[in-house]
């Protein structure tokens, strides 16, 4: 603002309520004893508003066409988007991973729940009382004790 | 669906407004229509980048500048010289007779100076907002802003002035 008036930007600032508070506050204060600055003022006001009526009357409603048309597109790309995504849920390097994955964990889930591990590790007193009872099925003669053991003298006989 | 819901709100609140600006920066039917649904579909491709509490106008604004100076690039002229304006109906004709000098004043202002006049006194968008909008600062905001309405201001009292 220089000492008398403040600039016509000054003023479509104040207008528009881009100005800081103080430089408001002064143009708004000079404005209400200026006769000049008003009529500056109301040429202003008179500008934007011939602005706003011009485009009002050129106002339309947003066509029925285009409304349909953003619908259209946007139903086409949601079912790109979901065809898209089931083509990438089957293509072959994504289902023989998945395939592959989900058979081991079926097959070791299965095992595990139903076939507890059990150790592997077989007692020497096994290979004893199998074979004691091997033995025993081969006839002896009546009386004789069951070797506990063959021996190479008991195979001999 | 979240998207599609996004997108009709947007339409309800924002489609006429952003026709409309579509319409004063390219001046013809065919091409606003364009410019909006594909800003409307980019709206609804980038939905989840729009931040809640911003401003959904500057965004969409933005998206139909920017459509809109890619356009004219492509084209390598304005939209006004390549495709003539479609016939006015009567009551169109009749209104842009009457506010002749500022329809004749617009005219010869440059697509940016209109772009701005427009979104500041039609759209009345804050300084920020332009700024958003067109891609500068707030202090280029307002010395474009002068500029123009400076110009404008000359071409209308030269055209009211001059004898019919």
């Amino acid at each position: 603002m220089n000492e008398t008036h403040p600039s016509i930007e000054q003023i479509v600032d104040h207008l528009r309520r881009e100005l800081p508070a103080s430089d408001d506050a002064a143009v708004q204060t000079h404005l209400a004893g200026c006769v000049l600055c008003q009529e500056r003022r109301n040429e202003e006001v008179a500008l934007t508003q011939a602005l706003r009526a011009y485009a009002a009357a050129r106002e339309r409603d947003l066509p029925q066409s285009v409304a349909a048309g953003i619908r259209n597109a946007a139903a086409q790309r949601e079912s790109a988007e979901s065809g898209g995504f089931l083509r990438r849920l089957f293509r072959p390097a994504f289902v023989l991973p998945v395939a592959a994955a989900a058979a081991i964990a079926i097959y070791f889930g299965l095992n595990g729940r139903h076939y507890p591990a059990q150790s592997t590790a077989v007692e020497a007193s096994f290979y004893v009382d199998n074979h004691a009872a091997a033995a025993a099925a081969v006839p002896f003669s009546d009386g004789e004790p069951i070797p506990a053991t063959l021996t190479s003298s008991d195979e001999a006989r | 669906m979240e998207q599609r819901a996004f997108l009709e709100r947007a339409m309800e609140q924002y489609g006429k407004a952003t026709y409309n600006f579509a319409y004063r920066l390219t001046r013809n039917e065919a091409d606003a229509s364009d410019l909006t649904q594909e800003a409307f579909i980019r709206v609804f491709r980038a939905w989840k980048s729009f931040k809640p509490g911003t401003s959904f106008r500057s965004w969409i604004y933005r998206i139909v500048t920017n459509l809109y100076r890619d356009e004219l690039r492509r084209r390598k002229t304005r939209y006004q010289e390549e495709v003539p304006p479609p016939a006015q109906p009567i009551e169109e004709y009749i209104e842009s007779h009457l506010s002749e000098p500022v329809s004749k004043a617009l005219e010869q202002l440059t697509p940016e100076q209109r772009e701005i006049l427009m979104l500041a006194d039609v759209d009345d968008c804050s300084y920020q907002e332009i700024g958003q909008i067109v891609g500068c600062s707030v202090g280029t905001v307002r010395s474009r802003l002068h500029r123009a309405r400076g110009q404008l201001r000359k071409l209308v009292n030269r055209h009211t002035n001059a004898p019919s």
